[in-house]
């Protein structure tokens, strides 16, 4: 699975999906940590349609934090103060770069997470929608 | 000018930063971040707004430690912000990618996805809720189940995290001209200063994080009476916008090899200005210029007014002070503007005993 779909799937859903499939990992290769979770800065480069330009909204608070697994280095980055999610993600991204044998059987345990978000995702379009107005033009 | 350094205030500036304590903490309640992160969203997301750093988080210890003063919480995140690193630059976010949780256009009825109203205060009598006082946990928890268990329309196709902009359709029409896709690297006005005339990054950079009340005063300062404009809401949407951040380790910048890192919380508004334009043979046609707002978390009314201003800055003219880049952008930023004020309450012994001096000397 690509990696822009899986991080989206491990940041949206439960925090214990990364957390089972790290400590899978974790259990059987030895990870060794580059650079613990640490907070730093993303700036946002933002494109506004009057003109079609670029401009920097402003900055988010991240965790970041670095491991390797077999010399292949893997990257933790989410938002907010999270470390021990951000660990989890850099031993998960780490995995999958070392293209480790777990990693195959993830795709489905991602999937049914996947599903799940997009299903709670609907509720919460379907709730949003109940305040579409219906205009009636009144006879007068 | 020079300044004298004075001491023995020392014991005096410990009693007063306990004072401080005190006042804050006198009636013997202590705020949780829990409590103010969930019940002083608007706030929370003024705060993060102005100080330019998305942290709901660290927005809410900021107004806890300031006693819910904006200027102070900003300030304090502020100098928190300049104590990290800057990791990374997000790959550039649009708001078609939008979760929409609110959309309205004053200039169309019938918008394409529809007018979704979402929560606003607009809809709301403005009077005093005095059953909020009697108001408890158990009954709130409650209330957000019932809510919860509600059903939502199983009749409206409306993809809201694809939602077409409205605008797009009066390009199509021809009646709003379009632009190319400008790709020029932005300026960052945190990384060098502010030299006139600005480019527009600088301009929408500094009026995003500008001071709410600032930035609305100017605006209405522009409808009023410098420049009578009325503009009309072409449309206006909040909700998330996913951030994604290229692998800072492979060259190739793909689009799926980005890491997702979150979602933030943005109002955007787009303003439509009615303007002649000179045809050939002394005709005249109306043409609709745009103004751009947008800012963290919901604050409609800065939106609406940062579009005003913007439109105002791009236009330019001398006469009027909110088309005066120089008087707006450099006095609606917070830090700087109740910085300086505040300054003047620090010692100017010697200045003022100078200036004393110099009245004496001409009574004589």
């Amino acid at each position: 699975m690509i990696r822009k779909r899986r991080t989206r799937i491990l940041i949206k859903g439960s925090s214990d999906v990364p957390a089972k499939l790290a400590q899978e990992i974790q259990d059987s290769y030895e990870v060794k940590k580059i650079e613990e979770s640490n907070n730093g800065l993303v700036m946002i480069k933002a494109r506004e349609k009057a003109k079609q330009s670029l401009f920097y909204l402003g900055e988010v608070l991240v965790t970041e934090c670095k491991v390797m697994i077999n010399g292949f280095l893997g990257i933790g980055m989410v938002q907010g103060h999270q470390p021990e999610l951000a660990h989890n993600l850099a031993v998960i991204d780490a995995a999958y770069n070392a293209s480790l044998a777990e990693t195959d059987a993830w795709k489905k345990v991602l999937l049914i997470e996947e599903n799940r978000i997009n299903k709670e995702n609907q509720t919460f379009m379907n709730k949003v929608l109940k305040t579409k107005v219906n205009f009636d033009t009144m006879n007068v | 000018m020079g300044y004298v350094a004075v001491k023995g205030g020392i014991q005096a500036i410990e009693e007063s930063i306990k004072r401080l304590k005190y006042e804050r903490l006198k009636k013997g309640t202590v705020l949780k971040f829990q409590e103010i992160e969930g019940g002083m969203r608007c706030l929370i997301d003024q705060v993060m707004s102005e100080s330019s750093l998305y942290s709901e988080t660290l927005a809410a210890m900021a107004i806890k430690q300031a006693e819910g003063s904006p200027e102070e919480a900003v300030f304090l995140l502020r100098a928190y912000r300049s104590t990290l690193p800057r990791k990374h630059y997000s790959r550039t976010v649009q708001s078609e990618e939008m979760s929409v949780e609110r959309r309205i256009s004053s200039s169309f009825k019938e918008v394409p996805g529809g007018q979704i109203l979402g929560a606003a205060n607009d809809y709301t009598h403005r009077l005093i809720d005095f059953d909020l006082n009697e108001e408890t946990d158990d009954e709130a928890i409650a209330w957000v189940r019932e809510y919860a268990l509600e059903s939502g329309v199983d009749n409206d196709q409306t993809d809201l995290s694809d939602l077409p902009k409205t605008l797009d359709y009066l390009r199509e029409e021809g009646l709003i001209p379009t632009c190319e896709i400008n790709n020029n690297e932005p300026d960052d006005v945190t990384k060098e200063s502010l030299h006139f005339p600005t480019s527009r990054s600088q301009r929408l950079q500094i009026l995003t994080r500008g001071q709410t009340g600032a930035v609305t005063s100017l605006g209405y300062a522009a409808l009023r009476s410098y420049g009578a404009l009325h503009p009309t809401v072409g449309e206006l949407r909040i909700g998330k916008l996913p951030i994604y951040v290229n692998s800072p380790f492979h060259d190739q910048k793909e689009d799926e090899d980005a890491y997702y890192i979150g979602e933030i919380k943005v109002t955007e508004v787009e303003t439509l200005f009615p303007a002649e334009v000179q045809k050939g043979k002394g005709e005249k046609e109306i043409e609709f210029e745009i103004g751009y707002g947008i800012c963290y978390g919901q604050n409609e009314t800065k939106a609406i007014a940062m579009s005003i201003l913007d439109r105002c800055l791009e236009t330019g003219n001398p006469e009027y002070p909110p088309h005066n880049e120089e008087f707006v952008l450099l006095h609606i930023d917070s830090v700087e503007s109740t910085g300086f004020i505040s300054h003047l309450k620090l010692p100017h012994y010697v200045t003022f005993q100078s200036k004393l001096d110099s009245v004496r000397k001409s009574k004589k």
